[in-house]
């Protein structure tokens, strides 16, 4: 019989399964219609869901609430926007931005995870804010500008090249590189190590005197979160074709945490699902009034109010207690009522 | 002579100008039960946290097995093979209970099946089972703690400190707020302890204390005021006024 917590991740597999079903619907729709927006959009969503990933994985499973994650994702824009006007490489693009947001996560971790709770909100708030500030004021980095002309890239797989320039490739391989940093983490959650993860969020104090030390698992999930985000982000720039000091701006970092809560916290996937949910609200409510911002607003008030779980906490209990009933009745087991975990 | 598995010596914690624990030097019995006792404020549980790493000491010694492992953390006094219990219970409340000791037990496992995927065999899975029947959780196995009964929760906090087969096994209260039948099956579980481990125990419950130790220490204002045989302890005058006299 399966743990709990593994059954938890089973279920968000099963939303993970049903969002792979509807983009891949809304993808082959919007092909055949020929729409572009419809389908950078839906792109733009993915690569927000993966800086909203990265927060989930800091909050939801390490119980840490970083207010500065754009910094990685502003990060690996960056890096990836340097590259590709100098060589327009994607895997150049890639490595770099994987390379330089290692570094910064690990510079960022030993920083932040120096104090705990609110400080750490502050702090890795502090950060990104000095960042984006020493980012928006360098002229080499195009200053409050940005940087503008990456150029429109050729992706070599190895079997076919995709144009970055076309709306379904790039939407398709977004989705793919979101689906491997998912389906990583997820796993990573599910062994022993990402149990002392996991307990980090559920009782710090009691870890020492299992033997586990609280520094290691606490700075891992830090510098995998930072990853995960610099890795979206370099997904950035070529779709944009550009980047601004905006990224690393607090409102990228507060939008992803709104997706994160509004999708549902501790589920991976409820990152994605809240990342599409805002993008598309912002789009459709942004081309009705200019006054969009209190509408998500009134929506986040809403959200915490009536779904403080997000919309996977609400629909996924069902979901998790069927998977229950099933790994209970292969191991001969009572089928008791019992809470189900979020 | 073999190594004692626990003594310290002129073991000191002063708190501004209060001290806390004042020079306590005992020798733990080696398989057996050391009990300490003493009215509240005595400073039992902050000798508790001296010696398992939680607090650092102004001065004195801990040697453990032999080994001085004064100002060690508690991270690494766990892997030293020793383990404690808390007098509040501290578990991992949203998790199951195999949960909260394939998290205990897991250290049992190479360090690098840590990357792999969580298995249903081997060494901790073997322990997880052990510990379950030992302690008559099979029922509640599947459940969060958070749900647990009381008793229950405080049978998981003492399964959870054998999960990595220590030498020392500290226990803090074990039996606070049990019901008077939970506490007798609390004491025979603690006396079986004694094939695993050595005890350390904080207990207030005199009549369990009397039965269960081979040995009591008795603090009183941070200081070792008596130690020995229960029936030396109850013999003791100054013990009588300091303790048992406050009723």
């Amino acid at each position: 019989m399966l743990d709990n917590l593994d059954l938890s991740m089973r279920a968000n597999h099963v939303f993970f399964a049903l969002l792979t079903a509807i983009l891949a619907v809304l993808g082959v729709m919007l092909a055949i219609t020929g729409d572009t927006f419809y389908l950078r959009l839906a792109t733009e969503a993915l690569i927000l869901g993966g800086l909203a990933l990265s927060v989930d994985i800091l909050l939801g499973f390490g119980g840490l609430l970083s207010l500065g994650q754009a910094l990685y994702f502003g990060i690996g824009a960056y890096t990836s926007a340097l590259v590709l006007r100098e060589v327009p490489s994607f895997w150049g693009a890639m490595l770099a931005a994987i390379g330089v947001t290692l570094v910064c996560g690990i510079i960022g971790g030993l920083i932040a995870n120096r104090v705990r709770g609110v400080y750490f909100a502050l702090i890795t708030f502090g950060m990104a804010q000095v960042v984006a500030k020493v980012v928006y004021n360098t002229r080499s980095l195009g200053a409050s500008d940005g940087l503008i002309g990456v150029p429109v890239l050729d992706i070599p797989l190895g079997f076919v090249t995709i144009s970055a320039g076309s709306p379904l490739a790039f939407f398709v391989l977004t989705f793919v590189i979101i689906a491997l940093m998912y389906g990583g983490v997820a796993y990573l959650l599910s062994t022993p190590f990402g149990r002392v993860i996991i307990a980090l969020k559920a009782n710090e104090k009691r870890l020492p005197f299992l033997g586990y030390s609280t520094w290691k698992p606490r700075m891992a999930a830090y510098v995998i979160a930072a990853l995960v985000a610099g890795i979206s982000g370099a997904l950035y720039p070529m779709l944009r074709g550009f980047v601004s000091p905006e990224l690393m701006f607090f409102a990228t970092s507060g939008n992803a945490l709104i997706m994160v809560i509004v999708g549902g916290v501790g589920t991976l996937v409820g990152a994605l699902y809240g990342a599409a949910l805002l993008t598309l609200l912002k789009s459709i409510i942004g081309s009705l009034t200019e006054h969009h911002l209190i509408v998500i607003g009134l929506i986040f008030i809403g959200a915490i109010l009536f779904m403080p779980k997000g919309l996977i906490g609400v629909v996924k209990p069902a979901v998790q207690g069927r998977l229950t009933r099933r790994a209970r009745k292969h191991a001969h087991l009572p089928l008791t009522a019992r809470r189900e975990g979020d | 002579m073999t190594e004692n598995i626990l003594e310290t010596r002129d073991l000191s914690i002063a708190f501004g100008g209060l001290k806390a624990v004042d020079k306590v030097s005992f020798v733990a019995i080696p398989n057996g039960i050391t009990t300490v006792i003493g009215p509240n404020g005595a400073g039992k549980t902050t000798l508790f946290n001296l010696i398992s790493g939680a607090l650092r000491p102004s001065s004195g010694q801990v040697m453990l097995a032999g080994l001085d492992v004064t100002g060690h953390g508690s991270e690494k006094l766990q892997a030293e093979g020793l383990a404690r219990s808390f007098q509040i219970t501290n578990l991992f409340f949203e998790m199951t209970v195999r949960e909260n000791l394939r998290l205990a037990a897991q250290r049992l496992e190479p360090l690098s099946h840590g990357l792999r995927r969580i298995r249903r065999k081997g060494r901790a899975a073997e322990k997880v089972d052990e510990l379950i029947a030992r302690f008559d959780l099979g029922a509640k196995a599947f459940e969060i703690v958070g749900t647990l009964s009381h008793g229950e929760q405080r049978r998981l906090e003492i399964a959870m400190c054998l999960a990595c087969e220590p030498k020392l096994l500290m226990l803090d209260e074990p039996t606070q707020g049990m019901s008077h039948s939970d506490t007798e099956e609390t004491a025979d579980l603690i006396r079986s302890l004694t094939g695993d481990a050595s005890v350390l125990l904080i207990e207030h419950d005199i009549g369990l204390v009397m039965s269960l130790s081979d040995h009591v220490l008795v603090m009183h204002q941070g200081a070792n005021l008596a130690e020995g045989t229960p029936a030396e302890i109850r013999a003791n005058p100054a013990v009588q006024a300091a303790y048992f006299g406050q009723g």
